[in-house]
């Protein structure tokens, strides 16, 4: 069959063109305006790429970012190990013993997972600061995990209801315990589904201001609290700004392009099943 | 059939609680936090030094007293209505458009484009849009004169009238391509695709089989994405902190960003945490729905 234009077509083509517009042009923008000099920003020439492409912008954002990229990596990668790990095991417990009580832990998971961050906040803060642990890494760490093992729960038990269950039956016939077949049947079946929760965890985690925000202390800034510094600090120097906006969206985007199946698995499964 | 006998039972248990452990320690943490956020509410904090002596409603009184926080509860309103309409209806169409429209490479691409954003900050949204929305040399003012339409320029979040809205409208940028996904999905069902298939053949019309057969039944799917836009929407905090701090004035403050500030700034920890309490509240309202559909699904 030949494309032919039909009206339908006219209609999407529209849509395309116009979404396109509107998707591309913010990042576009961002790309162009981090490469310019403050004096082309002044003269409002952003739209064409200028001649005198300033590759500098990225070296001066960078050298003000990086203890905080730091930061932000160990933060969000060990949170997402420890989330994955404990609702690995929560979610098991979630699509394997269906019990009334799990139930009602259910429902208290699905609350959580919705939590506004202000509901804890106060006591959170309280928490850390009087323990010492926002002075370290792990003041976030803990607290990130806290909020982050409903949504991993979660998620990994919708991954768990589709290993079948013949798996584990025949591996119970020959003697293996629940946490051996877990941890060498399940678990290794599933590794897709780990994978999907572990770039959900790890971009909320990687994109979190609030908390980090509160907790904010010289040896743990997140690269979100120190874009928002940059925003404030170099009020007109946009360039750098956007410099440092393309640093720290480079984490999340790179998962996001190329392990994007995960990734959306991983959101159709916390918004369809849980 | 008998019930199992009280050694099975314990078996079963002993079997079950190194996975369910973890998870409930870290539920009653939280669970045992939300507690204490309501206690504090009720308490007479004030400064940076604990007080827990109980003072009752003292700080909830003096709350509904503020211009501030109502002015916070219509800019909430606000974000509620048009965070979550346009983006709900707009998602449809696009999905909709999608599925009978497109051609394959244009629907991976469309997918991609209006997705991103979602792996994205609102510190990073926030950021860029700041520098579209620029009143003097920001990206959309230079664009719309350089196109000769010099009236249609404006002060976007610097105007107190309707900075809010433009604010909104990045929230409906960031969050499109996530209904849009979710939307589409729940079209897939076997059941819907026959039932859209005999309604073709009856002769309806496309717009005919979205009204009367799709959207009623992607009841489920609708209420997932508008579920989800409600609590997103509802506790913004980000972009209002990022944008405009909640100025000009109050004019774009929302509860969530009155309560840092109440907290962190003024040092009304039970003024705060009667906030927190608040938006917990009608987080909870907006979540039964939710939670009672997907209680349904699980347990089916």
């Amino acid at each position: 069959m030949r494309l032919r234009l039909t009206p339908l077509r006219a209609l999407v083509l529209v849509m395309v063109a116009a979404l396109s517009v509107v998707y591309i042009l913010p990042v576009y923008v961002m790309m162009v305006t981090s490469l310019k000099t403050p004096l082309e920003i002044t003269q409002r020439q952003y739209l064409l790429p200028s001649g005198n492409l300033q590759f500098g912008n990225f070296a001066t954002a960078l050298r003000l970012v990086f203890p905080s990229l730091v930061n932000s990596s160990v933060i969000s990668l060990t949170v997402t190990a420890l989330s994955v790990f404990v609702g690995g095991l929560g979610g098991y417990f979630l699509a394997r013993f269906r019990w009334p009580v799990t139930k009602v832990l259910f429902v208290l998971l699905a609350i959580a997972l919705y939590l506004p961050y202000q509901a804890v906040l106060i006591p959170l803060v309280r928490l850390m600061a009087t323990t010492r642990l926002a002075l370290t890494h792990f003041g976030l760490i803990l607290s990130y995990l806290i909020l982050n093992v409903p949504l991993a729960a979660i998620l990994m038990a919708t991954f768990f209801f589709s290993v079948p269950r013949e798996l584990e039956e025949s591996a119970q016939v020959d003697g293996a315990s629940r946490l051996q077949i877990f941890f060498r049947i399940v678990s290794v079946v599933a590794l897709p589904g780990y994978a999907s929760t572990a770039i959900l965890v790890f971009i909320q985690v990687w994109n979190e201001f609030l908390l980090a925000l509160t907790l904010v202390t010289p040896y743990t800034t997140t690269i979100q609290v120190k874009l928002n510094d940059i925003k404030g600090s170099y009020v007109a120097l946009y360039n750098l700004q956007m410099a440092a906006a393309l640093i720290t969206v480079l984490v999340p985007l790179t998962f996001f392009l190329f392990l994007g199946k995960y990734f959306i698995r991983g959101i159709l499964a916390g918004a369809l099943k849980g | 059939m008998s019930t199992p006998s009280h050694a099975v039972r314990l078996a079963r248990v002993r079997e079950a609680a190194p996975f369910a452990l973890p998870l409930l320690v870290f539920l009653l943490v939280l669970y045992g936090m939300l507690a204490w956020t309501v206690y504090t509410s009720l308490s007479d904090w004030q400064g940076t030094a604990p007080n827990y002596t109980f003072a009752g409603l003292k700080w909830y009184r003096f709350m509904v007293g503020l211009d501030r926080f109502w002015v916070d509860l219509d800019n909430n309103l606000r974000w509620l209505v048009l965070g979550v309409v346009p983006t709900t209806v707009l998602a449809l169409c696009v999905a909709y458009l999608l599925e009978i429209g497109a051609v394959r490479g244009i629907e991976a691409y469309l997918r991609t484009l209006v997705l991103y954003p979602a792996a994205m900050s609102f510190v990073v949204t926030g950021t860029i849009w700041s520098w579209m929305y620029q009143a003097d040399r920001g990206v959309l003012n230079t664009l719309l004169r350089a196109a000769g339409l010099e009236r249609l320029t404006s002060g976007y979040t610097t105007d107190p009238a309707t900075a809010t809205y433009w604010l909104i409208l990045i929230f409906v940028w960031q969050y499109l391509g996530l209904a849009v996904l979710i939307l589409q999905a729940s079209f897939r069902s076997v059941e819907l695709q026959e039932m859209v298939e005999s309604a073709t053949l009856d002769g309806a019309s496309r717009l005919r089989i979205l009204i009367a057969v799709l959207i009623p039944n992607i009841r489920g799917g609708i209420l997932v994405v508008v579920s989800l836009l409600l609590i997103s929407a509802l506790k913004v905090f980000d972009i209002v902190y990022v944008v405009t701090f909640g100025g000009p004035g109050y004019a774009t403050d929302v509860l969530a960003l009155f309560q840092f500030i109440a907290t962190y700034q003024q040092h009304l920890v039970a003024l705060g945490s009667g906030l927190a309490v608040v938006i917990f509240a009608l987080a909870f309202i907006i979540i039964i729905p939710y939670t009672i559909y997907a209680l349904q699904r699980w347990f089916e």
